[in-house]
């Protein structure tokens, strides 16, 4: 690439501008004013401290004024900036009638136990009217091993499903109408996104159900492997950002309406990052996915509509509406600018939020009801597709049942009585929300510049530029909590001195499910066609090594009830192992 | 010179979570320990490396259940290695309330939500292991 992203979009930006919003006699009598208010109106003291950096948690440190008027966007072009929702540069929304077309999808995770338990809960929560589902995983799964390997113990069904081979996929969605309601799996991994995704597509199969009909999303992001997880294995960041472009090109190919990836910003801000490195390395990461994928003879207008994004929304509450605007309208200027995308599709940001748990606190948990709430809220008024809204219980355990229905109350609640989605994009035009989104543009932009110039993502992470950038956020951020420079409620600010224990009853872990798994493998692993098995865990390993497309080898794999755990020793082996590069 | 308390951090082996074993890291560190972290591990790893660190006190992270089987496997470990009597077992993360008292039955004497302090951490260590 001889350009940046950043020289290509101000070289054809600078060219489209060319209806300023106002007229200069306008703005000359608003100049000539303001100083006069200033003067004889503002304390001396908020002269002195005009702009101030909210300290939030996970905040960005992009300094606000007092006030904001038109002056601060006179340079703003109507058309170019804003425009129409539905019409391009879509940051108004990319529905022209948003809300009142479609609302948001109330997507709330389906909750963690066998897998029965499981499809009886998410039966549950689509009789209550959630409109998608969201399949969590449980740590065996999301790591990849099966549930009666040694590290699985004490794991199994506890934070989510356990899925071993493709009789357990059966089982979690016996008799849900799957060619009607979209499944999010929340995978995660590009390697566990290959090994689990084909068991889905498989039971699709055994059900007669053909793969053009289902719709849904898999994670599939290698920051989430590479960087966000700690694991006892890792194969190289490489390695794993092929796996995800090997996962969407399978996708693609046979998958029609299924979301191939969802770029998740979500767990790298909750780790530790501010709100716009979430957005910058999520951004480079899409583009360097599709150069390859473009590499590998696809037209990019092929692969892009189907791109979606995962955000987190916290506490910073302008910061976040602005932050949807504004990567909604740098992800249609780079699709439009740098990659010559014809399709309106491929220049959506769609994406999926969830609210923040981080800023979630243990101390006086009903508090935390409020604050998903304005997570939330900011989330719908920047324009977000999908929802899921954190629990008060968040700091204590998986959500109970009661506190994942209040969640999804939350959401109801401010849908149907709030009347916040009756207007598209209701903050837009305002002074103080546009300056921002133009901030937090260019302050992604400018981040995404930054990890092109060292050479693209997958070597910031094989160098450990990201990995030491959360550190040090980390670090930082718990600094400023314990200086009190971050006001949280109940914890350093305005905090109760007798600081009681809430009675959370949470359930306990699963009695006897490990051994039921356990059981069930014994017996897959006794009945299925073992050479059948071993021949596509070799063919597996050889496509890794050879640098095959592997989505195709985990899906045979699949096929022949191979489990999970087998399928990850096989692509270890085929791409060897990778030491992490976590900083503690 | 004196010596420098010693503190071993781990994960249970399939822990994906991070964040709060990098705080509690550098919060030790700042405080004058040496940590020595490794990564994600078996209960008995952690047993084996704790000995052959010679440490004052073993930090387990954990967020996503396990934290009864782990932390049982754990101090059975030790036992069975005959690990030093004296030595510390200290758990953080998000575990429900009720497990905190049988994480003490256990032996963790040492347990640690989201919002514990540096103060907290720090405090507790200090006063409970004695450096000669």
């Amino acid at each position: 690439m001889d350009k940046t992203t950043k020289e290509i979009l101000g070289e054809k930006i600078k060219d489209a501008r060319w209806t300023p919003l106002y007229n200069p006699e306008a703005l000359q009598r608003i100049d000539d004013t303001i100083g006069d208010w200033r003067e004889t109106k503002v304390r001396e003291a908020d002269k002195k401290n005009w702009e101030v950096t909210p300290q939030t948690i996970l905040g960005s440190k992009i300094p606000r004024n007092l006030f904001y008027g038109p002056s601060d966007v006179k340079d703003s072009d109507y058309l170019e900036d804003l425009g129409y929702p539905g019409s391009e540069p879509f940051t108004r929304g990319i529905h022209a009638n948003m809300y009142r077309g479609r609302a948001f999808t109330r997507r709330q995770l389906s909750g963690a136990g066998s897998p029965e338990y499981v499809n009886k809960r998410i039966k549950m929560l689509l009789d209550h009217g959630a409109t998608g589902m969201n399949l969590a995983l449980d740590l065996p799964t999301v790591q990849m091993f099966d549930s009666d390997e040694p590290e699985a113990r004490g794991h199994v069904g506890v934070v989510g499903v356990p899925v071993d081979c493709v009789a357990d996929m059966e089982e979690i969605f016996k008799d849900i109408p799957i060619d009607k309601i979209s499944a999010s799996i929340v995978t995660h991994f590009p390697r566990n996104t290959a090994i689990i995704f084909p068991m889905y597509l498989v039971m699709a199969e055994r059900r007669g159900i053909p793969w053009d009909k289902l719709e849904g999303s898999v994670q599939n992001d290698f920051i989430m492997e590479s960087v966000v997880r700690n694991g006892p294995e890792f194969i190289s960041p490489k390695a794993t950002f092929k796996l995800q472009c090997d996962n969407i090109e399978f996708i693609r190919q046979n998958v029609p309406r299924w979301n191939y990836v969802t770029l998740n910003g979500y767990n790298l801000r909750e780790f530790g990052s501010s709100g716009i490195t979430e957005m910058a390395v999520a951004l480079s990461n899409a583009i360097e996915s599709f150069e390859e994928i473009i590499r590998r003879g696809h037209e990019v207008d092929w692969v892009a509509e189907r791109v979606a994004f995962f955000w987190a929304p916290a506490n910073d509450f302008f910061e976040e509406v602005a932050r949807l605007r504004a990567v909604r309208r740098l992800w249609y200027r780079i699709m439009k600018y740098r990659f010559n995308a014809q399709n309106p599709r491929s220049m959506w940001m769609r994406c999926h939020v969830q609210t923040s748990g981080i800023s979630l606190m243990r101390e006086e948990p009903m508090n935390n009801v409020i604050r998903a709430s304005y997570h939330a809220l900011a989330a719908i008024l920047g324009g977000a597709q999908s929802l899921h809204v954190d629990s008060y219980d968040e700091a204590y355990s998986v959500p109970t049942e009661e506190s994942s229905l209040l969640s999804l109350r939350t959401q109801q609640i401010i849908e149907a009585e709030t009347a916040v989605t009756q207007v598209v994009d209701p903050l837009g035009g305002s002074f103080y929300l546009e300056t921002l989104t133009n901030q937090v543009e260019k302050a992604i932009l400018d981040e995404i510049e930054e990890i092109e110039k060292m050479g693209g993502l997958s070597k910031c992470v094989e160098r450990g530029w990201l990995q030491k950038k959360v550190s040090e956020f980390i670090h930082n951020e718990q600094d400023m909590i314990e200086k009190g420079e971050i006001t949280i409620v109940g914890r350093n600010y305005y905090r109760t001195s007798d600081v009681k224990l809430p009675d959370i009853r949470v359930p306990d872990y699963p009695e006897g499910l490990e051994e039921k798994m356990k059981a069930k493998l014994d017996r897959i692993r006794r009945e299925r066609d073992n050479n059948q098995v071993v021949r596509c865990l070799r063919n597996l390993k050889e496509a890794c090594e050879k640098g095959e497309n592997v989505t195709y080898h985990t899906l045979e794999a699949a096929r022949s009830n191979a489990t999970k755990g087998e399928m990850r020793r096989a692509i270890v082996e085929g791409f060897g192992p990778w030491r992490s590069g976590l900083i503690v | 010179m004196e010596k420098k308390i010693r503190v071993l951090l781990s994960q249970p082996s399939l822990e994906n979570h991070s964040r709060g074993i990098i705080t509690v890291a550098n919060m030790l560190r700042n405080a004058g320990m040496e940590v020595i972290y490794i990564s994600n591990s078996l209960p008995d790893q952690v047993a084996r490396t704790a000995i052959q660190e010679d440490v004052d006190a073993i930090g387990i992270s954990i967020l996503c259940g396990a934290e009864l089987i782990f932390g049982k496997d754990l101090v059975d470990k030790a036992k069975e290695f005959n690990m030093r009597e004296d030595v510390i077992f200290m758990m953080g993360g998000i575990f429900p309330p009720q497990h905190i008292p049988k994480l003490k039955e256990i032996g963790f004497s040492g347990i640690f939500g989201p919002s514990a302090t540096k103060e907290e951490i720090v405090g507790f260590i200090t006063q409970n292991v004695s450096v000669n």
